[in-house]
């Protein structure tokens, strides 16, 4: 699948959608109406938007937004969910307490 | 640092199946699960499972869940809990968490079987208490005698929407709806089937609108979708409910991969995001195997089998096996696996229409829309036939590949033959003896017992029964239909149990004759 970064796209005018109050990623409190504005303020990427908006930075790591918000990005550049790039995967996976970080390696299990 | 030859992050029924090929073949395995119980979603699977024996079917997940643990430990196959695994970078360097500490291990060979997550969907109100995954529901019910809810309303047809409705019934909630917004049902009829005789309604079609309350759910409003996946105006209907569970499908967990650098690609046949594989699941980088649903949903029996096969692989891999000796198992394995991956519901069937099965029998499409198989359709069925006596009637219409019930017969009244998927066939010329071991067997409970001539005016039905309490003997009470509906009185005449029966109660009721093949469910009062 051919991935889509191309700035020439033109999604058009914004128009507002009855729904766009609802809140997609919860950990953030990010509505549909911000992520679908923030397309047509030029954030094409799954990774423009996260830095953008914060979708998917929070406790859950995008476990459960990350697949909504790529199918609202998709549908409001017109293209296929398939064709954007996923977000960057970093560590930790999980979320880590900053003391526990700086524990390393105790006694092995 | 500490090495490990091979080291397996997630310990559900692909990863305990890896470390356990590992180990016999003499690597030192550790596993690591994030969790505080192991086995992944096995623990949570209180049915017995679909397949033939060499899949362990009529075996119940949780199970086969302990019964992989206690081979990995004999094996000495190290399991660490609560050990969440943060980031794996180069040269197979993975970083855990384990309580309050950070440690780093180096595996020479590493298996990543961390699973997949549940997907979630929107409408107005999806964030109120109350609004839960179905998996979710079920890690409460079954792994921590947690009631969910009173009264739900389940969004997804699929197998998960289907056995964890079924679960939420034993578990004593009241499912007050099924709802799908695709046209037909996506699950095993059978489970579909079980649901419905109790009562359970089908809206196939439909979906959610809004889900109603201030703090926490109180009702939920659902309404027909057209072909386009929109709403109809005015199809909409109401619930009271205090929880929707949505079971909408899984995405695989991969990220651990992509951070490790394998090549991914973003496959919907595949649920999403997965790892490029070859055939043993070892991904681009020499040494990183995938099994499970991290590499494709599927379910526990195929993930368990890609497990031995990346297990073995792995071996390979380290060189303490050879590549005949790989090469001659990963047969034994892809045949096992091919062979769940037939009939109606293998992959490349899914969300096609299929009209007749492959004995050429039209499908029942009254329960792909309502869950259960209509009077005028079961009749079609070869496991439906009418005689004197006792003798079973087996209401299993769809190509599954699954056939514990031709061995539960100890008199070879049922046969399925060397088909695995074929409907079951009632031999005419062996006698029943009524002992239920099939009505016991059948995973999917599709098996009945029946004699039409119990005495003047009345027969009997005997049906797998799993509730608690168990009715009575000599109790009075209902006997409902396939769509749940009351028909008629019936009288609880027997009620077996028996270890054999592996907590699949038989019960036998006795009702007025003409409903033996209409009766298929009993309530004491309705």
């Amino acid at each position: 699948m051919q991935h889509i970064n191309d700035r020439a796209i033109a999604p058009g005018t914004f128009i507002p959608e009855p729904d766009d109050n609802r809140i997609i990623c919860r950990c953030e409190e990010v509505t549909k109406g911000e992520i679908r504005r923030a397309v047509h303020e030029g954030m094409y990427t799954i990774t423009e938007i996260r830095r953008y908006l914060r979708t998917g930075m929070g406790l859950c790591q995008g476990q459960t937004c990350a697949r909504l918000v790529k199918g609202i990005v998709a549908k409001e550049l017109g293209i296929s969910p398939a064709e954007l790039i996923p977000a960057t995967s970093r560590a930790p996976m999980r979320p880590v307490e900053m003391k526990v970080l700086a524990k390393e390696e105790g006694r092995h299990v | 640092m500490k090495r490990y030859d091979l080291i397996v992050v997630g310990a559900g029924p692909s990863g305990l199946s890896a470390a356990i090929e590992g180990a016999k073949r003499g690597l030192q395995v550790v596993v690591f699960d994030e969790n505080e119980k192991p086995g992944g979603q096995l623990f949570k699977q209180i049915h017995k499972f679909f397949g033939s024996k060499e899949h362990k079917a009529k075996i119940r997940g949780f199970v086969i869940g302990e019964q992989l643990l206690k081979e990995a430990s004999e094996l000495g196959v190290k399991v660490v809990l609560n050990a969440t695994v943060t980031g794996l970078y180069m040269d197979k360097e993975l970083v855990v968490k384990i309580a309050d500490t950070i440690y780093h291990y180096k595996g020479d060979a590493i298996l990543i079987a961390t699973g997949a997550a549940e997907n979630m969907v929107t409408f107005e109100g999806w964030t109120l208490p109350g609004v839960i995954g179905a998996g979710a529901a079920q890690t409460m019910m079954n792994l921590h005698g947690v009631k969910p809810g009173n009264r739900i309303l389940m969004l997804g047809s699929g197998n998960v929407g289907l056995v964890v409705s079924f679960q939420l019934l034993q578990c004593g909630c009241e499912v007050a709806a099924l709802v799908d917004a695709a046209p037909r049902v996506g699950g095993y009829g059978i489970h579909a089937a079980k649901v419905a005789r109790c009562g359970v309604p089908f809206y196939l079609s439909h979906t959610i609108v809004k889900a109603e309350g201030e703090e926490c759910v109180t009702g939920v409003t659902i309404a027909e979708v057209d072909k386009k996946f929109q709403f109809i105006p005015g199809t909409e209907k109401h619930f009271d409910v205090d929880t929707i569970c949505l079971a909408v499908g899984l995405s695989p967990m991969s990220q651990l991969l992509k951070i490790a650098g394998c090549e991914m690609e973003d496959n919907p046949k595949r649920g999403g995001q997965v790892p490029i594989c070859n055939e043993y699941g070892e991904t681009s980088i020499k040494g990183i195997f995938v099994a499970g649903d991290v590499s494709g949903v599927e379910e526990a029996s195929s993930a368990m089998i890609e497990g031995r096969i990346a297990g073995i692989a792995a071996a390979q891999y380290l060189g303490y096996i050879g590549i005949e000796e790989l090469e001659e198992k990963f047969e034994e394995n892809k045949a096992a696996l091919e062979g769940l991956r037939q009939g109606m519901f293998a992959p490349e069937n899914r969300g096609k229409l299929i009209e007749r099965t492959e004995e050429g029998i039209p499908v029942s499409m009254n329960l792909l829309t309502k869950g259960y198989i209509a009077e005028d359709e079961i009749e079609r069925y070869p496991g439906v036939t009418h005689r004197a006596g006792i003798h079973p009637v087996m209401e299993c219409s769809q190509n599954i590949p699954c056939n514990p019930c031709q061995d539960a017969c100890p008199r070879h009244c049922i046969q399925i033959g060397s088909h695995i998927t074929s409907l079951p066939v009632v031999d005419e010329s062996a006698q029943c003896v009524g002992c239920g071991l099939c009505v016991a067997a059948c995973s999917g409970q599709a098996i009945f017992l029946v004699q039409e001539d119990y005495e003047p005016g009345y027969g009997t039905v005997t049906i797998p029964y799993e509730f608690l309490p168990l009715p009575q003997k000599g109790e009075k009470g209902y006997g409902l239909d396939r769509s749940g509906q009351r028909v008629c009185e019936a009288q609880v005449m027997e009620v077996k149990t028996a270890k054999t029966f592996d907590h699949t109660n038989l019960l036998t009721i006795r009702v007025p004759v003409d409903m033996v093949g209409k009766a298929r469910f009993y309530r004491k009062s309705c």
